[in-house]
């Protein structure tokens, strides 16, 4: 007996080990089932765009890619260019493209195309075009402009009628716009072809029945609200979180706020409890902001002030003879956003101003909640202004201290009060394997695996 | 206005005073049977809301004791007990749990009143419970109380329940929104509907008031109710005039809704249509006006018939008595019946019989005194020339006798006196023969102011050939008009008036010829300044042959009688002993009898339809 112990201790440990590994081992194979709350009926990126920035990312890096990338620490990667160089002065750049890059329909990837590409999303560039290289002549420098090649309306698409084409991990093998997106990987991807067969993409699907799909096994990967990611990760259930990357912000829609306006904005900056609002309606979840920006991204974040100061709210107030009554306005279909609209006008009220939640038209101020464009802190800031309505900051170049400046200029304008950054959470079912939590919330189908045993 | 007339005046206006009094009572009577049926139907409809409210605030108060005693409750007040409950556990919770009671409103509320979750208003979690006063024992019942909401104030019907966990509390308050869903489930019959004002505040304000169906169409109406319902402790009722038709009318009657310390929370209007009773009215009316103006038609049929009965005989009698004032005094009327009427008839022809004979007796003794007196004239017109000639023819019979040469003599003398008797008897006679051959006028245009020039110019001579002379004024009135009269006949009885005139002034006197006209008749007037007439001679004046005169025929003023008779017109006489005479002559213009004469004298021509 002694002489079949050892060895047959050592053969189960064998196979034990065998088939963890198998566990950790990449498997090919499978149709990953996902669901998202919008419902866009095109997916040319360049209308993709106009939905937040995550979900606009997320579809967009599934049939296209970007000439460069931007990973977690913010370092720009070679995508379909290998590499690039910016001339002094940064108004000119030159990209070296990747060869053998074939769009889905079988087509190479070709300077010309890529310079179509490029000059449609941004007609004020003047691009040219050479033998593997393209260069592209800014009317202003852009030390940001390998960031901004990130953003997913730089995607390279070739447009022809009726029909675009990327040369992302996944092609379309089923379009029905505003209700399913079902993509079949791509055999001759560049980067290799995905581990999963195929996508499956429900849209505009309730936050409540992605839920009740993760539950029912129907889908592998959800999205999840900040004020459910805390109970639904207390039930059991994996949940992805990315850096604080949502903006909750009120935006004052007066282009001009008098001196009067100015006085009320802070008294209502000051009269805003956002602890209790985080602890409560978001359930623990994101940070209280000061500034446009997290602190992650840029570092100086913590110098904007987010304190809860009824006093000195209401001593703000009285230094106004008449405060008028205003509307706040928000996204109806945003419960929330609801929320927060609603406890941002009892604490208001209790500063001695009258603030009115409204779920159509255009209030004096509206709730905005918003993800921001890139991890690139120059870039989200232009980007987030843009998208706001707001003044654009000049920034010329790559400076915390020009960056600080910027944004302290836009919150002293008043036009914005940043109230929370919120993280993307992602519900994920236990066959998801090698989901890595991104920074900037953002997919990667092409590198997740479904495992086909439970762990 | 006519007897007929006057008849039918009287029917109507009995046919209508009686429709009218008849159709007035039935309004009346009308209007407080509908007020009547319209207060017993207020009452009870205000008795149904009491019930809906009362079975309302019953299912409120179970459904708060039922998630009182629920475990999340439970849960919840344990939580609170240990102190900081985590208000982000419970922040859709009070919405789940209201949810599976239907509740619209839940609040969890601890001990100190802060709120704890609310399904109605989320955010307001940590916030004091303003209106919770925990310093009163908890009511069992139901209770009327306002709520603040996200966007705005609303009314509920609520019930508060305590969950005492050791010496700590939890308050439940639970309710149900009285808005447009309660007011529409209440039972209203037809022509009634509901409203309710939320008595936010002491001005009025439209947006507070809530209809069933929607928008209240012009709230400021209700206005003026809605303040005396808060001002008053009574339950006001208007009449709400919604627009210019009384059709529209609405009776508004005005309930107090009290909260639990008795403040007025909202005010139950409750309406009745006036449509009903105003087209009741309607019909009334028109039924009356069809009653009213058959009656007044019948009044006119019967008014008719029974003047026709009864005032046939009168206007026969009328028409009768107006031809005997003509004239016609042969006149009969046709009435045969035997009452009052029938004798009156009979009277009147028996009248005009009577009369009939008295005439011909007095034409009989008229006759008989004219020819009595013609022949008393004739004798004594006639014995003057007679006796001359008898004296003459005498005279030459004893001349003749007694000596031929003085016969010769007396022959010639004779001779010439007996031509003049005869001419003189020749005279009378023609004068006779002139009178009883008196011509119908021949009308013409005669202009009155020259026929008085005209005699006037006849008699100048004469006149001043009176010893003293008769001074002869014209008084003519330019403005006479033209007159249809015969020229020569005027001119002739003028001329004897005139003549009258001066036999009346021997010795001097002044003759005045006058013209006026006196509306649609011309006066012709001759004045002398004689010795004047005593009242019986200006009596016997136009008596043929009637004279004051010592000579004449006394036929002068009988001829201007007859062609002042003949014209249509009168002859007066205003005189006075020591005043003079006036003859007064008053003519008719007769200008369409003249063109009826024309016209007949151009008809009667040959050719004259040419």
């Amino acid at each position: 007996m002694r002489h079949f112990a050892l060895p047959l201790l050592a053969a189960s440990s064998l196979v034990l080990v065998g088939l963890a590994q198998a566990a950790r081992r990449p498997q090919y194979g499978g149709t990953l089932h996902t669901a998202i709350q919008t419902a866009p009926v095109s997916l040319d990126p360049a209308v993709l765009v106009q939905l937040d920035s995550v979900t606009s990312r997320n579809l967009s890096s599934l049939l296209f890619d970007t000439l460069v990338t931007m990973d977690d620490l913010g370092r720009i990667r070679p995508a379909l260019a290998l590499t690039w160089q910016g001339e002094p002065g940064s108004q000119r750049w030159q990209f070296r493209l990747r060869r053998g890059v074939a769009f889905d329909d079988g087509s190479l990837l070709t300077p010309s195309a890529v310079a179509a590409s490029l000059r449609a999303a941004n007609p004020t560039w003047t691009i040219y075009a050479l033998d593997d290289s393209i260069t592209i002549e800014l009317n202003s420098a852009n030390p940001s402009l390998a960031a901004e090649l990130t953003l997913p309306k730089n995607s390279i698409v070739k447009r022809l009628p009726g029909k675009i084409s990327g040369t992302g991990p996944f092609r379309v093998s089923d379009w029905q716009p505003g209700k399913k997106l079902v993509v079949a990987a791509n055999e001759d991807y560049w980067r290799g072809r995905p581990f999963v067969n195929s996508a499956e993409i429900a849209l505009g699907t309730s936050a409540r029945d992605q839920l009740m799909l993760l539950e029912l096994g129907k889908a592998d990967l959800i999205e999840i609200a900040p004020e459910q990611a805390r109970r639904t990760a207390m039930e059991g259930r994996r949940v992805s979180e990315s850096a604080p990357l949502g903006l909750v912000a009120l935006v004052f829609t007066h282009q001009q706020p008098s001196s009067e306006d100015q006085k009320l904005l802070d008294a209502l900056a000051l009269s805003i409890d956002r602890a209790s609002i985080k602890t409560v309606l978001l359930q623990g979840e994101g940070d209280p902001a000061g500034g446009i920006l997290p602190n992650w991204m840029t570092g100086y974040e913590f110098l904007f002030p987010t304190e809860f100061n009824m006093q000195a709210a209401q001593q703000r107030r009285a230094e106004v003879p008449y405060a008028p009554a205003w509307t706040l306005s928000y996204d109806p279909s945003d419960s929330l956003g609801r929320l927060i609209a609603e406890r941002v006008a009892l604490n208001v009220k209790d500063a001695g101003m009258t603030l009115r939640p409204i779920s159509t038209g255009s209030g004096d101020l509206r709730l905005v909640r918003t993800a921001l464009a890139s991890p690139n802190p120059e870039v989200a800031l232009a980007a987030v202004t843009a998208s706001l309505g707001l003044p654009q900051p000049a920034l010329t170049a790559n400076n915390p201290e020009e960056l600080y400046q910027s944004e302290n200029a836009l919150l002293q304008s008043h036009r914005i009060i940043p109230l929370f950054h919120l993280p993307v959470n992602y519900g994920l079912s236990t066959a998801v394997r090698n989901w890595g939590e991104r920074r900037t919330g953002a997919w990667d189908l092409s590198d997740i695996w479904l495992a086909t045993e439970k762990p | 206005m006519s007897f007929r007339r006057k008849l039918l005046l009287v029917f109507a206006l009995t046919v209508f005073l009686s429709v009218a009094a008849v159709g007035w009572i039935v309004s009346a009577l009308s209007r407080r049977a509908f007020e009547r049926a319209s207060r017993e139907r207020t009452m009870a409809l205000i008795k149904q809301f009491q019930r809906e409210f009362n079975r309302r605030g019953e299912d409120v108060v179970h459904r708060v004791d039922a998630i009182a005693a629920s475990e999340p409750a439970a849960h919840m007040a344990v939580a609170v007990t240990r102190g900081a409950p985590d208000y982000g556990a419970y922040l859709s919770e009070a919405k789940s749990i209201a949810d599976s009671q239907r509740l619209d409103f839940l609040e969890f509320i601890d001990g100190q009143g802060t709120i704890i979750a609310s399904a109605h208003w989320p955010a307001k979690f940590g916030y004091k419970e303003s209106l919770l006063n925990l310093s009163q024992p908890i009511s069992k019942e139901a209770y009327l109380k306002r709520e603040d909401v996200a966007d705005g104030a609303v009314l509920g019907l609520f019930a508060t329940r305590a969950i005492a966990i050791g010496d700590k509390s939890l308050y439940v308050i639970g309710g149900h929104r009285l808005d447009k869903d309660f007011l529409a489930s209440l039972e209203l019959p037809s022509g009634m509907r509901a409203l309710l004002y939320q008595n936010f505040g002491t001005a009025f304000s439209p947006q507070l008031l809530i209809d069933p169906s929607g928008a209240v169409q012009q709230p400021d109406r209700l206005a003026p109710l809605i303040q005396k319902a808060q001002q008053q402790t009574e339950e006001p009722t208007e009449i709400i005039h919604w627009s210019s038709d009384p059709a529209d009318d609405e009776s508004m009657h005005a309930i107090p809704l009290r909260g639990r310390d008795g403040q007025l929370l909202g005010v139950l209007l409750v309406g009745n249509s006036q449509r009903s009773y105003v087209e009741l009215g309607h019909r009334i009316t028109l039924v009356a006006l069809l009653v009213g103006g058959t009656g007044i038609l019948l009044a006119v049929l019967l008014s008719g018939w029974t003047a026709g009965r009864v005032m046939r005989p009168v206007e026969q009698l009328a028409l009768a008595a107006r031809q005997v004032a003509d004239g016609n005094w042969n006149t009969q009327v046709d009435i045969r019946s035997t009452d009052e009427l029938g004798e009156l008839a009979e009277s009147f022809n028996r009248m005009t019989r009577e009369l009939l004979e008295q005439r011909e007796r007095l034409v009989q003794t008229e006759r008989v005194a004219a020819w009595r007196e013609l022949a008393r004239r004739l004798a004594h017109e006639l014995k003057n020339p007679l006796f001359p000639l008898q004296l003459t023819v005498e005279n030459l019979l004893r001349a003749r006798q007694q000596s031929p040469q003085a016969f010769e003599e007396m022959f010639q003398e004779s001779t010439a006196t007996l031509l003049a008797e005869i001419a003189n008897l020749k005279t009378i006679i023609g004068r006779f023969s002139e009178f009883s051959k008196m011509p119908q006028p021949q009308l013409q245009e005669v202009n009155p102011n020259e026929i008085m020039q005209g005699v006037s110019r006849l008699f100048e001579a004469q006149l001043r050939s009176q010893r003293d002379g008769i001074t002869c004024n014209l008084d003519l009135d330019d403005r006479v008009p033209m007159i249809a009269a015969d020229p020569d006949l005027l001119h002739r009885a003028i001329s004897n008036l005139v003549l009258n005139a001066m036999d009346a002034m021997p010795q001097a006197g002044t003759l005045t010829l006058r013209t006026r006209q006196d509306g649609e008749r011309v006066r012709l007037e001759v004045s002398d300044t004689g010795s004047g007439l005593t009242p019986e001679e200006s009596e016997r004046l136009f008596t043929p042959y009637y004279t004051s005169k010592e000579h004449g025929t006394g036929l002068g003023l009988a001829i201007v009688q007859s062609v002042v008779s003949d014209h249509g017109g009168k002859i007066s006489l205003e005189s006075a002993p020591g005043r003079g005479s006036t003859f007064r002559i008053e003519l008719p213009l007769n200008m369409d009898r003249l063109s009826a004469e024309q016209n007949h004298a151009s008809a009667a021509k040959p050719g004259s339809f040419i």
